[in-house]
């Protein structure tokens, strides 16, 4: 039996001084404090920029975070702590630092997030391109499916320098969602498992832009959707022909099946 | 002794290793039987300091033409253990994709740095030149689903294609989001594993954290003085239940948990790990004792081997034989979780439990029954596999014999 999740909160992070205005989403800035001071100075932006959507979708989840399941969605994770290592290495003297090493490795924004909470859950940090929301969100479900009640999901991209692979990295952004097997309440909305097909519809050439140089801003025609209160609508996470899609659903005082 | 099989196993049709030893499930088999090492001095990367490493062996086979963008050592690697002819992987996945269809297939691959170690030759012409080489592709090559993605078009496969990249755990970690999508009807196979290659970020990384080591490493030894780092890939196609004979043996089930300690130490008491294999336990609804053989993570440094006793010991006793295989294979990273799954499965064919190979004297304070030879003669179903990680990432696996 397939399960629509419940989305129980949700909370997106802008870039400092960088985010352009996107029509109907509400952002939330770092919040540099959510960090002790021995984590926020080892930390990259988009580690503090995750864990500020985190903390957030959280809170409006309502959730006990020292016990959350969560899974990190990223296509270049520490891009520039691994930039900054890679302009090391050619000085075959040079000693790497082992703070920086350690803190490049793709789960670095999990482990922090796992630390930061004292959550000895499982996370997980995976990566894949124009999709990456998409899988991030599959990967949710899956493991909600296999029986865990409620998961963060948290997909974020920071920039990256500009002769890795442009235009992709020349916005940051990152975004949080609580997703739940739990039936959700009236006024909350559930999300159908993402299906490959022909994209449907035409996106907005603004959002489209930003998934050309964020792939991870897929997620914002369906933040776009929830702060809008649409009652039921199909979402194309992607721009490519063939892409993957979710059905968005509103529960209804009376009617929890729309 | 051994209850009905979880209802969370999930057949494996065909698997492949390449690692320093030699390319094909058979090498592996023969350096577990006879507990050679391959480590050595050969090197793809100049270092400032010596130590053996795991480079694999000889000429990797190339990639076609239409897929040149992704042409990078960690995609040669997983095509050299997606064609060995013995192991037939690739021919499972053929088969695999016709009978269900190609987006009924997934590709879940784990790794660490991917394509970095051509990206590391790139910057070279950056920070000398200032600009990348003109074949220079980010996404192709350096990208941690690059190797995933690559699988995937080689095999002209249409299902969900990701990577999971959690350090050190991430090839186990990527069997257990395979074995997911196949018992959530997302897929009905999914070709998962474990690659990385050796690179100089890792090496020198691991040199700074002081935890390499200069000589052959030396797993559970009490003068263990660090990690010989390796490359390797590591294949496993899992198919549905039912679908892949009587005899293919299974992926039971995964176990996960986070130290939520520190990002490159274990937690002292070792609870992470405790956690990673009693989750792995119940959700095969197993006891302890019906593990017949447990592979450690057993890096050689000296804390995570310590830990790792203490925490085996604590969920285990002294009952369970275990043994520790990266003094033959090299710690392979991103692939280790696989590649120590794969060790799994052919303990399992062959009825052996590999030895520990570079163990002299047993540190004082492991009181797990380490197996220093390799046995033979044994009688096993039921095995498990740890691999932790940085960030405190940790999953223990399960395999077993078919019912």
């Amino acid at each position: 039996m397939r399960m629509n999740p419940g989305i129980k909160g949700y909370a997106i992070c802008r870039e400092e001084n960088g985010w352009p205005d996107i029509p109907g989403i509400d952002t939330i800035a770092v919040d540099r404090k959510l960090l002790p001071a021995a984590l926020r100075r080892r930390s990259s932006l988009c580690t503090r920029m995750a864990v500020s959507a985190a903390v957030a979708a959280c809170e409006q989840a309502g959730v006990r975070r020292e016990s959350l399941v969560s899974v990190f969605a990223s296509v270049g994770g520490e891009i520039q702590v691994t930039d900054d290592l890679c302009r090391e290495l050619p000085d075959t003297q040079a000693l790497i630092s082992p703070t920086r090493f350690h803190n490049s490795v793709h789960n670095t924004t999990a482990g922090y997030w796992s630390i930061l909470n004292c959550c000895q859950a499982p996370t997980t940090a995976i990566a894949s391109v124009t999709d990456v929301f998409a899988i991030g969100l599959l990967e949710a479900w899956s493991q909600l499916m296999q029986g865990v009640t409620d998961i963060l999901l948290v997909c974020y991209d920071e920039r990256w320098p500009h002769y890795l692979a442009p235009p992709v990295g020349e916005i940051a952004l990152a975004a949080a969602f609580v997703l739940s097997s739990e039936a959700p309440a009236t006024g909350q909305y559930s999300i159908s498992v993402p299906a490959l097909r022909e994209r449907d519809g035409s996106g907005s050439g603004q959002v489209d832009e930003m998934i050309r140089k964020a792939p991870v801003a897929a997620c914002l025609p369906l933040l776009q959707a929830l702060q809008a209160g649409r009652k039921q609508m199909r979402i194309a996470l992607g721009i490519d022909p063939l892409c993957w899609h979710v059905d968005l659903y509103k529960v209804a005082g009376h009617d929890r099946n729309l | 002794m051994n209850a009905v099989p979880a209802e969370s196993a999930v057949p494996v049709a065909a698997y492949s290793a390449v690692f320093c030893g030699g390319s094909g499930s058979g090498a592996l088999s023969r350096s577990l039987q006879n507990g050679q090492s391959a480590l050595g001095s050969r090197s793809l990367i100049e270092l400032p300091f010596d130590c053996p490493v795991g480079m694999v062996p000889g000429e990797l086979p190339p990639l076609r033409e239409s897929l040149q963008n992704f042409n990078c050592r960690n995609a040669r690697l997983a095509l050299a253990a997606l064609n060995q002819p013995d192991d037939g992987v690739r021919s499972a996945v053929e088969a695999a994709a016709g009978r269900w269809g190609a987006e009924r297939v997934g590709v879940v691959i784990g790794t660490s740095t991917s394509g970095l170690y051509e990206s590391e030759e790139a910057y070279r012409l950056l920070v000398s030149e200032g600009h990348m080489p003109d074949d220079f592709n980010f996404l192709t090559r350096h990208a941690y689903q690059a190797t995933a993605r690559y699988l995937q078009l080689e095999l002209g496969l249409r299902g969900p294609c990701y990577a999971v990249s959690t350090a050190c755990s991430s090839g186990a970690k990527a069997i257990a989001a395979a074995q997911r999508l196949i018992l959530n009807g997302v897929c009905d196979a999914v070709l998962t594993g474990g690659v990385d290659t050796l690179c100089g970020l890792t090496l020198r990384g691991f040199h700074s954290l002081g935890l390499i080591a200069e000589s052959v490493c030396r797993p559970m030894d009490a003068q263990r003085n660090g990690i010989n780092i390796g490359e390797a890939a590591g294949l496993l196609l899992l198919q549905k239940p039912g679908s892949a004979g009587d005899a293919a043996p299974c992926i039971v089930s995964v176990g996960e948990s986070s130290d939520a300690h520190h990002m490159s130490s274990p937690h002292p008491g070792g609870e992470g790990a405790i956690l990673a294999m009693r989750s792995a336990l119940q959700g095969a609804r197993l006891q302890p004792a019906a593990i017949d053989y447990l592979n450690l993570h057993a890096t050689a440094t000296p804390v995570n081997d310590l830990v790792e006793a203490r925490a085996v010991f604590s969920v285990f006793g002294d009952r369970v034989p275990v043994s520790g295989t990266k003094g033959i294979t090299g710690h392979t990273l991103g692939a280790a979780g696989a590649i120590e799954a794969i060790i799994g499965l052919l303990v399992l064919r062959h009825q052996i439990i590999p030895g520990t190979a570079g163990l002299q004297t047993l540190e004082p304070e492991c009181h797990c029954q380490v197996v220093r030879q390799t046995r033979t003669g044994v009688r096993l179903r039921t095995v498990m596999s740890n691999s932790f990680g940085f960030g405190g990432n940790n999953a223990s696996l399960i395999a077993a014999m078919a019912e």
